[in-house]
């Protein structure tokens, strides 16, 4: 840490302060040194770039750029700030994607959503928003909706014409002789959900691949400055279906920070509780994707069977199964008012997985057709973990040791014992069995957080029934936060800003993991195979919503 | 090896007798089914203050308020199914106790519309309020009305004679004083 500052200091600054034990934030004076400091920075180990979210502060007529770069490794972050021009010619910085290759992705989303032009990036481009909004930049707080919208069906009907344009310009660059074409693999693929990958191939070898996305960006970021501190929460959860409780606990955390409040101990264990419900819901669309994308249904089948328990205890606790809406910031939305009874569905929930296991792990963890598929394919080693940010259960599979969980916890992490759970090849196989592993953690958390809770109602610590949510304020105080979980597929992180007696945010970043996954498609899948796309793309778990928000 | 096979083979015949959840008919039987079910709203006419604020947390927009011939409530909500996403907020915000006017509960699959556009649009949920409670209300306002127009007038009076009575006061005070002054006068003179 003292290492980091001094490299700070070392240059223009603003200020270089602490900020959690984990970070530091500084501001830069001016935007010529970013490229220094990053390199200063890069040298001493923090190589990765979280992500890039500027923030627009039309009334001081400046853009903030903010940057969250981390030491994977070493537990060091740096939240760096830095000011510059509004105004569309000026609105420019440098780009560090040529020393941060993780950067790519969200510069090309900064550029598109706010103008801010990146000088220096290898391929600059409006990227992630539909044609419409080219060179309109959405975000911004000068960004008229409502003039927008008159104009829906003729720009829907102008984005269908220029797709059939680019489909044409494809077959007279490429020809018909010889053996290579472009393949729309998705939107429409049984495997591929919401995405097009354009993948250029020579017969049956991949030579390159080009993912297409935004088929699905609702603008979250921008819905959550239009409604009030708790609406937002219906926001955030719809980033994507599977895992829904962690983006609520995230941002709630963002949102208590600013306030100053601090939880009960019985909501930070209902949180643990309901985010690993929320995992386990979403790990078991993953175990069960994996060989559905090979073309297996059957397992996909047998996981959605035990992931409907775990509905039913989201249900049980909220009244709702997948857009469940039950954290909001002070705690948890809803009192339990017959905690045992939960209790009972949960351990019923996880009785039917373990019924399961002892099948699951014979038929399809030992199936010799995965292992001959998967096994040694698309290898990730820790330094592609570092270059491209890969998080969670795939920089796990590779060995990485990183779990916001235990890096920084939250909720009641830190009273709760687990461990690290990694693999150490990195290979597509490896990103299956972590999955299956940490099923088993989660459910580990959940007994231990359910023990911890009787322990305190029968201690009289706890009222189930009143001890769910403290009091907010209406009004929030200005100023600005960053909150980290580990999400399902992740790290997620959300960077809040909020202005003086403000009843909705003025800025809310939502930061993803599958965006990384994504970007390294090309990478991973250049030179395989057109059978090895579905494999190892379903090895990626990535979900289109949390990719396009 | 042999107890492998042998153990494998018990699993199967178990799993054959395991009840066949996946053939569950659940248009007529719910697999699961949670009393606090977040389904379609139920809106209490009598109870509903018209304070708005359901429309107002609505993070969607799906409550029209919708006015009413009376005061108290001066409008009821309305809620547009085909946008409303089921959040429950506007459950939480209802001031009404102990029952909430508003509420969350039940939904069954017949939710389910065919989805054509003429369809949507007729997807709300609409308080069905009777003529007669309506009627009811309004005679039960103007007995207010007119109760409180006559304590009006009652109080009206009742000032003015009072107004009238000080008056009155005022001016058989008003001699006695100029006869004081006088008297005060002849005294300085004196
Ligand atoms: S449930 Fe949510 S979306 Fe539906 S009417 Fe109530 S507040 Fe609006
Ligand atoms: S339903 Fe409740 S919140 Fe809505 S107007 Fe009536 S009293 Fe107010």
């Amino acid at each position: 840490m003292e290492n980091i500052k001094n490299i700070l200091n070392k240059f223009d600054m603003e200020y270089v302060e602490d900020y959690k034990p984990t970070w530091v934030k500084a501001k830069l004076k001016n935007k010529e040194d970013i490229l220094n400091v990053v390199k200063a920075l890069k040298k001493e180990g923090v190589k990765t770039c979280s992500t890039i979210s500027p923030t627009d502060f039309i009334d001081e007529n400046k853009i903030e750029v903010n940057y969250f770069l981390e030491d994977l490794f070493n537990k060091r972050n740096v939240w760096l700030k830095v000011d510059i021009p509004r105004e569309l010619e000026n609105c420019e910085i440098d780009s560090i994607t040529p020393l941060m290759p993780s950067a790519d992705w969200h510069e090309l989303e900064a550029y598109s959503t706010f103008g801010v032009k990146f000088k220096g990036h290898p391929n600059l481009r409006y990227f992630l928003i539909s044609r419409d909004y080219y060179g309109k930049f959405p975000f911004r707080k000068d960004f008229d909706w409502k003039e927008h919208e008159k104009n829906l069906m003729q720009n829907i009907a102008e984005i269908t014409e220029e797709y059939f344009d680019e489909y044409e310009e494809y077959e007279e660059n490429v020809g018909h002789d010889g053996s290579r074409t472009v393949l729309n693999w998705g939107p429409t693929h049984p495997a591929s959900g919401p995405i097009r990958l354009k993948v250029y191939t020579n017969g049956e070898n991949v030579e390159k691949i080009d993912p297409d996305i935004g088929y699905v960006w609702r603008a979250l970021e921008h819905l959550a400055e239009r409604k009030d501190f708790i609406g937002t929460i219906v926001a955030v959860e719809r980033i994507c279906f599977m895992d829904n409780p962690n983006p609520m606990i995230c941002y709630s955390q963002a949102v208590e920070e600013i306030a100053g409040k601090e939880i009960t101990e019985f909501a930070k264990y209902m949180r643990v509780i309901l985010g690993e419900t929320g995992r386990i819901a979403s790990h078991l669309i993953s175990l069960g994707g994996f060989f559905g994308t090979m073309g297996l249904q059957t397992f996909s089948m047998w996981c959605l069977d035990i992931r409907e328990y775990f509905l039913d205890v989201l249900e049980d606790y909220s009244g709702a199964r997948i857009a469940t809406a039950c954290i909001e910031p002070g705690g948890v939305r809803y009192p339990l008012n017959d905690y045992k009874a939960w209790f009972e569905s949960i351990n019923k929930a996880i009785k039917k997985f373990e019924d399961t296991k002892d099948d699951i792990t014979d038929i399809f963890m030992k199936n010799p057709l995965m292992n001959t598929r998967a096994k040694g394919n698309g290898v990730f080693t820790l330094d592609d973990v570092a270059k491209y940010y890969l998080a969670g259960p795939i920089a796990r599979a590779s060995g990485a040791k990183i779990d916001v969980r235990i890096d920084e916890p939250y909720a009641a992490y830190d009273k709760l014992e687990m461990d690290y759970v990694t693999c150490e090849n990195g290979d597509a196989r490896d990103r299956l069995y972590i999955i299956f592993k940490e099923l088993q953690q989660a459910m580990d958390l959940i007994k231990q957080a359910m023990a911890k809770i009787e322990e305190g109602i029968s201690e009289g610590e706890m009222d189930p029934k009143k001890d769910h949510l403290i009091k907010m304020p209406k009004r929030m105080p200005a100023g600005e936060a960053v909150a980290r979980v580990e999400w399902a597929r992740g790290e997620m992180l959300m960077h809040l800003v909020t202005q003086e007696k403000a009843t909705s945010p003025y800025r809310l970043k939502l930061k993803a993991p599958s965006v990384n996954h994504t970007m390294v498609l090309d990478k991973l899948l250049k030179g395989k195979t057109l059978s090895d796309i579905p494999l190892l793309y379903g090895s990626m778990h990535i979900c289109q919503g949390d990719l396009d928000r | 090896m042999f107890f492998d096979i042998i153990e494998k083979v018990v699993r199967v015949t178990k799993a054959l007798k395991e009840p066949r959840i996946a053939t569950k008919d659940v248009t007529h039987e719910k697999m699961h089914h949670s009393p606090i079910f977040r389904g379609k709203h139920e809106i209490r006419y009598d109870i509903c203050t018209g304070c708005e604020a359901c429309a107002k947390i609505c993070p969607v927009d799906a409550i029209v308020m919708e006015p009413l011939p009376i005061k108290r409530p001066k409008a009821l909500p309305e809620v547009n199914l085909g946008v409303c996403i089921f959040c429950g907020l506007c459950e939480d915000v209802c001031p009404t106790k102990p029952q909430k006017a508003i509420k969350l509960s039940g939904g069954t699959f017949e939710m389910i519309t065919d989805g054509k556009d003429e369809a949507i649009k007729e997807y709300w949920v609409k308080p069905e309020v009777p003529e007669e409670w309506i009627q009811k209300k309004k005679k039960e306002e103007e007995e207010k009305a007119r109760k409180k127009a006559e304590m009006l007038a009652k109080k009206k009076a009742e000032t003015e004679a009072k107004k009238k009575a000080e008056e009155a006061k005022a001016k058989e005070d008003k001699p006695a004083n100029v006869e004081n002054k006088s008297e005060a006068a002849e005294g300085d003179t004196k």
